[in-house]
């Protein structure tokens, strides 16, 4: 069967499918600020190479942004599971008296600054404690930016598992719960990505990631069939002109792919999580950063370059769908 | 023929910034001298001007723009070289409409500096 007789174009009509945009879009704004976290992570690390000239402006300048974009995603969160606000709240104000702490030893080292020329200098000294906040081996447990970040995620997806926006009987009615299949069910995240309400090839799709994603599938090299998994899935493929947020339907195979593929490399990140049911060694190409958690696994892609996303989203949707 | 070494005053409140590019900039043979504040800095240049200075943007009691602007009336010839945080693009801006050679943002590469260090010497010896 051809993947294009499986995808079907959802309409705008119910108020469930607009709530579903608005959450997804929402889940990809705090996929951002995260993406924005990791480059300053990123960036971090490349300056405590020792190559560079810096001073102690630069490492408090980290700290500050770093706090600042946790606040933003910590907002995102509380707006998609408002029920873990405070919880979320209280650990970001454990985070930010952390970084009080790092900006007091920056000022202590500042008045020890001794004359002589150390091995380590104490800027450096500094940027290697705040890298360790951020994402090195934590001295307790869990205490970690990026620890804190998996957390949130966490949090955000079991929320919105738990209101299931998608699982309204009215919702898709004659279509999805009488035949889970396969079948991808398309929505519109910015009204630009599919031309015509009935796709002949895939030129009828304007959205870069998920024709990417489907290519392999579309030129037979891997065929969407229920037979073939041990499980009939159903997915949501939200999707605009270069954002690609697919989903399943399914609680007992929870897997949620957010691509954003364009021209500019900065913007462009490939997001995954897979609940324990689903091998992502054998879905994910190499070069992801992997985060296992009881919930499920959580992967990413950041700062790829054009070509290297798209060869990633073709991958991937091959393997998804032959697995 | 041997180039001609240049004189190459670094001036920046970070110790750290000085410490670090004086034994880099000393490798090319150029004599280096380190300044943690503008007084001290314009001092010297009184006794006797340097070729090249390179100064940070922000500090206190007299800044890097006055820095540039006092260097420049003593001596023409001197080629300004702005240090700059990520937040002082703009200022930068305004340095280099008031005469500075270059400007270049903290955090950097020495070897970013030294570029432009090599035009500077380019057009003094021009």
């Amino acid at each position: 069967m051809n993947i294009l007789e499986k995808l079907k174009i959802v309409k705008h009509k119910n108020p469930d499918i607009i709530d579903f945009c608005i959450e997804t879009i929402r889940f990809r704004k705090l996929l951002e600020n995260a993406q924005a976290l990791l480059d300053l992570f990123e960036d971090g690390h490349e300056k405590n190479l020792g190559e560079y000239i810096l001073d102690r402006h630069y490492v408090t300048s980290l700290i500050d942004n770093v706090v600042e974009r946790l606040g933003l995603m910590i907002y995102d969160a509380c707006v998609l599971a408002p029920e873990s606000g405070e919880k979320l709240y209280t650990q970001y104000d454990k985070h930010k008296l952390k970084a009080g702490r790092l900006f007091r030893d920056s000022e202590d080292s500042e008045k020890k600054n001794s004359d002589e020329l150390t091995s380590i200098t104490p800027e450096y000294k500094l940027l290697a404690e705040v890298l360790k906040w951020l994402d090195g081996e934590p001295s307790e447990p869990e205490s970690t930016v990026l620890d804190f970040m998996v957390h949130i995620y966490v949090c955000v997806l079991k929320s919105l598992e738990t209101k299931n926006i998608l699982k309204s009987e009215a919702l898709f009615k004659g279509g999805i719960s009488k035949d889970p299949g396969s079948n991808i069910y398309l929505v519109d995240l910015w009204k630009d990505a599919f031309f015509s309400p009935k796709l002949r090839s895939l030129d009828d799709i304007n959205s870069i990631p998920l024709k990417y994603f489907l290519m392999d599938v579309y030129h037979g090299r891997a065929l969407p069939n229920s037979k073939n998994g041990k499980k009939a899935v159903t997915w949501i493929a939200a999707a605009s002109e270069y954002r690609l947020s697919l989903s399943t339907l399914k609680s007992d195979f929870q897997f949620r792919l957010e691509a954003t593929a364009s021209d500019y490399e900065k913007s462009n990140f490939i997001f995954v999580f897979a609940d324990h049911s689903i091998n992502t060694k054998n879905i994910l190409p190499a070069g992801f950063h992997i985060e296992k958690t009881d919930y499920g696994r959580f992967a990413w892609s950041i700062d790829a370059a054009s070509e290297t996303i798209e060869d990633n989203l073709i991958l991937i949707g091959r393997n998804l769908f032959s697995a | 023929m041997e180039a001609q070494k240049l004189k190459i005053m670094v001036i920046d409140d970070e110790n750290i910034v000085g410490k670090r590019l004086k034994p880099v900039l000393e490798k090319s043979g150029d004599i280096v001298e380190t300044f943690e504040d503008g007084v001290s800095a314009l001092a010297r240049f009184e006794e006797e001007p340097f070729d090249i200075v390179v100064t940070d943007i922000r500090m206190e009691k007299i800044d890097g723009i006055e820095v540039l602007e006092r260097v420049l009336a003593k001596s023409s010839r001197t080629k300004v070289i702005i240090i700059t945080g990520y937040a002082t693009v703009e200022v930068a801006r305004e340095a280099l409409s008031k005469g500075a050679f270059d400007f270049i943002a903290k955090p950097f590469k020495p070897a970013d500096l030294r570029t432009i260090i090599k035009r500077a010497s380019q057009e003094l010896n021009a």
